[in-house]
């Protein structure tokens, strides 16, 4: 017993008294000292902080068989074995790649979030953007790289069409995003921006997870789970609508029902057209987010809409002949989404989207009725190797089917099924925090024409300084062709897209600066002598898009104010429809500018909205000269101005015009089929429904948190 | 006999060694608490979290360290111009706060803290945070007063809460003083706590809070 009492007490003073310096020097990869890197000894307290010459020393009483652990915020943690190093200790660490600091590719993309500063656009500009009525691309049409193109409120990104962009909600495909309206008066998005807490408008170059575009994917990522109940009613001069939102502990339940009626609007305002039924729709949103287990989230979402509207036109060859024209759309979108982590490295997202639409169309006798049933559902996996690789990849399969028929007097139907299933692969590789490559690869099957197609994305971006970084961007894109030649043509080639970026962002403490160039080569485009005639088609046309966008925006300089200015340059032509040659396509202009200015005034507790938008003539084919696209319009010039008034912490007042200026925009003319006696065709310009657009609305929140009211969604 | 005296011995032994162990901790944050505080540049004040973060990594079942960890962050951030630089530190102030919390979830502490680094985010860019870190930051305070309905720093927090949101969206201060009010009253109502490494702060702010909007 003694023995062991004497074996205890040696052992305790031995532990005890057993006492040693340790100290070294802690650098980065480049042998540069770290200053402030935590040194000590695991389970102790003993340790010590890195002066400015990265050295360090401290006295220990531990063990031999102790582990040194070296912290240092941006690095990897180091555990070092005391025994295994000889004092002094060098450590070099070795850079955490971390998403506040780390390079982002930025080539093509603006995406807008509130999780990262560097973001060029936050969520809430899309709806406090003067002339932009709270339309997610009205808003984005303040961006460089879209073109107006005013007569269809679509967006036109980089010399491609409005098809040409394709809507994605968490991840999913919508079909026939836009809700119907008369001829050439502009559309607006089904979706409301305030279910979004985050959108991606990629202009070119984007991952091989999106398919199917051949010039910009719309990426919309709606809210999470809600933590808070509200409710909100919005009068306004076009209708009304009621939203509520219930939060319970792990999930929440949101709808909002819309009504819209032009009726008393128009009766107050005067229009070009001559409405026999102003424009009359309900929309209802409903989303539920739940809660799965400890990371898992499951979205629902839908959204069902009916809307109708009337009106005379008058025929271009005699405008005293006006002919009726109805539109009709019935329209039901839902989507499913689920995302959890598997492992802590592997994520894996999968979800369903159903669009069903009907759509009718008439004009005088003649009518066309379009139904569509869309679908697509994906499975997404997320493998994080380490802090330097990531790698994507998943399936997806797309359909379409739609029905056609054409009637005037006599009835001829037309349909077709599209499938298509496709697969892809994305890997991205950190280099360190300044330095990053993207690959990807995207393959798809079409039961269409029976063909597998591969197409590359490669990308890559350096930070050239602290705020600053360029990267560059390659990528080749396909999307079937137009719906009306499909229909007479099951087997039409697939359009081609190229898409070739550079990009130079500078990012300080509210200022951003951007310059973009690009070149976009197309194959493969449709040409035909009549679109109705399935002989005449060929799918060797082509076309190009260059240009060069540019961004600058400053919330910084003046107190409470924030404004953006977009310049893009654009020159394209086309050899595709019914062009007899290359040429510039009407809805192209070479210059897009604009100015979005906002800001807050105390004094009379308001935001105030100012935004100029610019856009050179555009060409149309005179049909009265022998020159195809001979014509040139005016150029286009809006000035819009908005306020929102605080009446009090849950009462918002808000109002918008556009146009203040009274210019007369003409996007274009459209003349009659047949000339008249003189050999002339009759024309008539095509111009915004009325010369201005006013809105006014109150905004009322209930809600038992004072501090919440519908400012944000202003 | 010798056994028995053994076995004293030895228990002896271990309670000295916990003991010990126990007023090590204490003195060593004991020490630290004040350098948070007094820490004039952002060197020192990594340093003094460098520290805590031993202490912390040493003692896995002790919030409190973690909650001067997740302050000191609060206090680097303040310390920074760039919109970057201050979320780098509170995001790091709220990965500390988390690890508090997985030790003791329900501290009303550990909790107002949470909340206050989300009322620093939100200041980083209201106008865009406000929708989703407005109603977060004021919940969370919410939720530290019902865990501990005597936390005067809750209160505080809350007063200080209601007061930016009156700011940014109009409406009196009334609403707030209240808050800071209740908080002051619980300042002066405490009795000193014998735990010194108890959090403690927020009495000279509350009283320069109330000069300045309650008046």
């Amino acid at each position: 017993m003694k023995t062991l009492l004497l074996l205890l007490s040696l052992a305790t003073t031995s532990a005890m008294t057993f006492s040693q310096t340790i100290s070294g020097v802690v650098q980065d990869k480049s042998e540069q000292p770290l200053l402030g890197v935590n040194v000590y000894v695991q389970g102790t307290y003993d340790g010590a902080t890195t002066d400015i010459d990265g050295g360090f020393s401290f006295q220990t009483d531990a063990l031999s068989d102790a582990i040194l652990i070296v912290s240092y915020i941006g690095f990897k943690t180091q555990e070092i074995p005391l025994m295994s190093v000889s004092q002094p200790i060098v450590v070099t660490m070795r850079e955490e790649i971390n998403q506040l600091d780390a390079v982002v590719i930025s080539a093509g993309s603006f995406n807008a979030s509130d999780e990262n500063n560097r973001e060029v656009l936050k969520p809430l500009d899309v709806v406090t953007t003067a002339g932009t009525t709270a339309d997610v691309p009205g808003a984005l049409n303040t961006l460089p790289g879209t073109q107006r193109v005013g007569e269809t409120g679509r967006l036109f990104v980089r010399g491609g069409e409005g098809r040409e962009t394709k809507t994605f909600i968490d991840g999913m495909l919508v079909h026939n995003e836009y809700s119907p309206t008369a001829p050439n008066t502009p559309s607006r998005s089904r979706f409301s921006p305030f279910m979004f807490k985050g959108t991606s408008f990629s202009t070119g170059g984007y991952s091989a997870e999106y398919g199917q575009a051949l010039s910009s994917a719309l990426i919309l990522n709606s809210k999470d789970v809600a933590g808070s109940n509200r409710t909100d009613i919005s009068l306004m001069t076009v209708g009304t609508d009621v939203s509520t939102t219930r939060s319970f502990e792990n999930s929440s339940l949101a709808g909002k029902v819309q009504y819209t009626n032009l009726t008393p609007y128009f009766s107050l305002v005067s229009q070009n057209l001559s409405w026999d039924k102003a424009p009359q729709d309900i929309n209802g949103n409903f989303a539920y987010r739940v809660k799965t287990g400890k990371s898992g989230m499951l979205k629902l979402y839908t959204n069902l809409s009916t809307s109708r509207m009337e009106l005379y036109e008058a025929e271009i060859h005699d405008p005293e002949v006006k002919v009726p024209v109805e539109v009709a759309n019935d329209y039901a979108y839902f989507n499913a989404n689920y995302r959890d982590f598997v492992t802590k490295e592997i994520g894996l997202r999968t979800g369903v989207s159903i669009t069903k639409s009907h759509d009718f169309a008439a004009r005088n006798m003649a009518s066309r009725t379009r139904d569509i049933l869309g679908f697509h559902t994906k499975v997404v996996a997320d493998y994080q190797h380490s802090d330097r690789l990531f790698v994507l990849a998943g399936g997806e399969v797309i359909g379409q089917n739609l029905d056609q028929e054409l009637n005037d007097g006599e009835a001829f139907v037309q349909g077709i099924n599209e499938r298509m299933a496709a697969s892809f692969l994305e890997v991205e590789l950190f280099a360190s925090n300044a330095l990053a490559f993207k690959a990807g690869m995207r393959g798809e099957y079409s039961n269409l024409r029976g063909d597998f197609n591969f197409d590359p994305r490669i990308s890559a971006a350096y930070k050239t300084g602290e705020s600053s970084q360029v990267s560059v961007a390659y990528g080749s894109f396909r999307q079937l062709t137009a719906d009306q030649v499909l229909l007479n043509n099951e087997s039409a080639a697939q359009e081609v897209a190229q898409h070739y970026i550079a990009n130079y962002q500078w990012v300080k403490d509210g200022q951003t600066f951007r310059i973009e160039v690009y070149d976009k080569e197309y194959h493969d485009l449709t040409r035909f002598e009549n679109v109705f005639d399935p002989t005449t088609y060929q799918f060797n046309g082509s076309g190009y898009a260059r240009g060069i966008d540019l961004f600058w925006r400053d919330n910084k300089t003046v107190k409470n104010m924030d404004y953006w200015v977009s310049y893009s340059f654009l020159d394209t032509k086309r050899d595709y429809q019914d062009f007899p040659g290359s040429f510039t396509p009407a809805f192209a202009s070479a210059h897009n500018f604009s100015v979005v200015t906002k800001k807050f005034i105390d004094e009379i507790r308001s935001q105030v909205g100012v935004t100029y938008s610019y856009a050179s003539p555009r060409s149309y084919h005179d049909l009265n000269s022998d020159e195809f696209m001979s014509g040139r319009t005016p150029s286009y010039h809006d000035l819009s101005f908005n306020i929102s008034y605080l009446y009090s912490s849950q009462i918002i007042i808000h109002a918008m015009v556009n146009n203040v200026l009274g210019i007369n925009n003409i996007f274009g003319y459209e003349y009659a089929n047949e000339p008249n006696d003189n050999g002339i065709y009759a024309s008539r310009a095509i111009t915004p429904p009325a010369k201005r657009f006013i809105f006014l609305g109150v905004f009322i929140t209930l809600s038992k948190n004072k501090g919440i009211n519908q400012l944000p969604n202003l | 006999m010798i056994m028995k005296r053994t076995i004293l011995t030895l228990t002896g032994i271990v309670l000295a060694f916990f003991t010990m162990a126990n007023g090590q901790f204490e003195r060593a944050l004991g020490k630290n608490i004040p350098l948070i505080f007094s820490s004039q540049s952002s060197e020192e004040l990594q340093g003094v979290i460098n520290q805590l973060e031993r202490i912390s990594a040493a003692e896995t079942d002790r919030w409190e360290s973690h909650y001067y960890t997740a302050f000191g962050y609060l206090q680097m951030s303040g310390m920074y111009k760039e919109a970057t630089d201050k979320d780098k530190f509170l995001s790091l102030a709220m990965d500390a706060v988390k690890k508090g919390q997985k030790i003791d979830a329900d501290n009303s502490e550990l909790v107002a803290l949470e909340g206050y680094v989300i009322m620093m985010q939100l200041v980083i860019d209201p106008g865009t945070r406000g929708m989703t870190h407005a109603g977060a930051a004021t919940e969370t305070f919410y939720k530290a007063i019902q865990l501990d309905g005597k936390n005067p720093r809750a209160h505080y927090l809350l007063g200080r809460m209601k007061y930016g949101t009156s700011q940014f969206m109009g409406g009196g201060t009334e609403d707030a003083c209240k808050s800071l009010n209740v908080a002051k009253e619980l300042f002066e109502s405490l009795e000193p706590s014998t735990n010194p490494i108890l959090p403690s702060w927020g009495k000279g702010a509350t009283d320069e809070a109330l000069a300045q909007i309650c008046k």
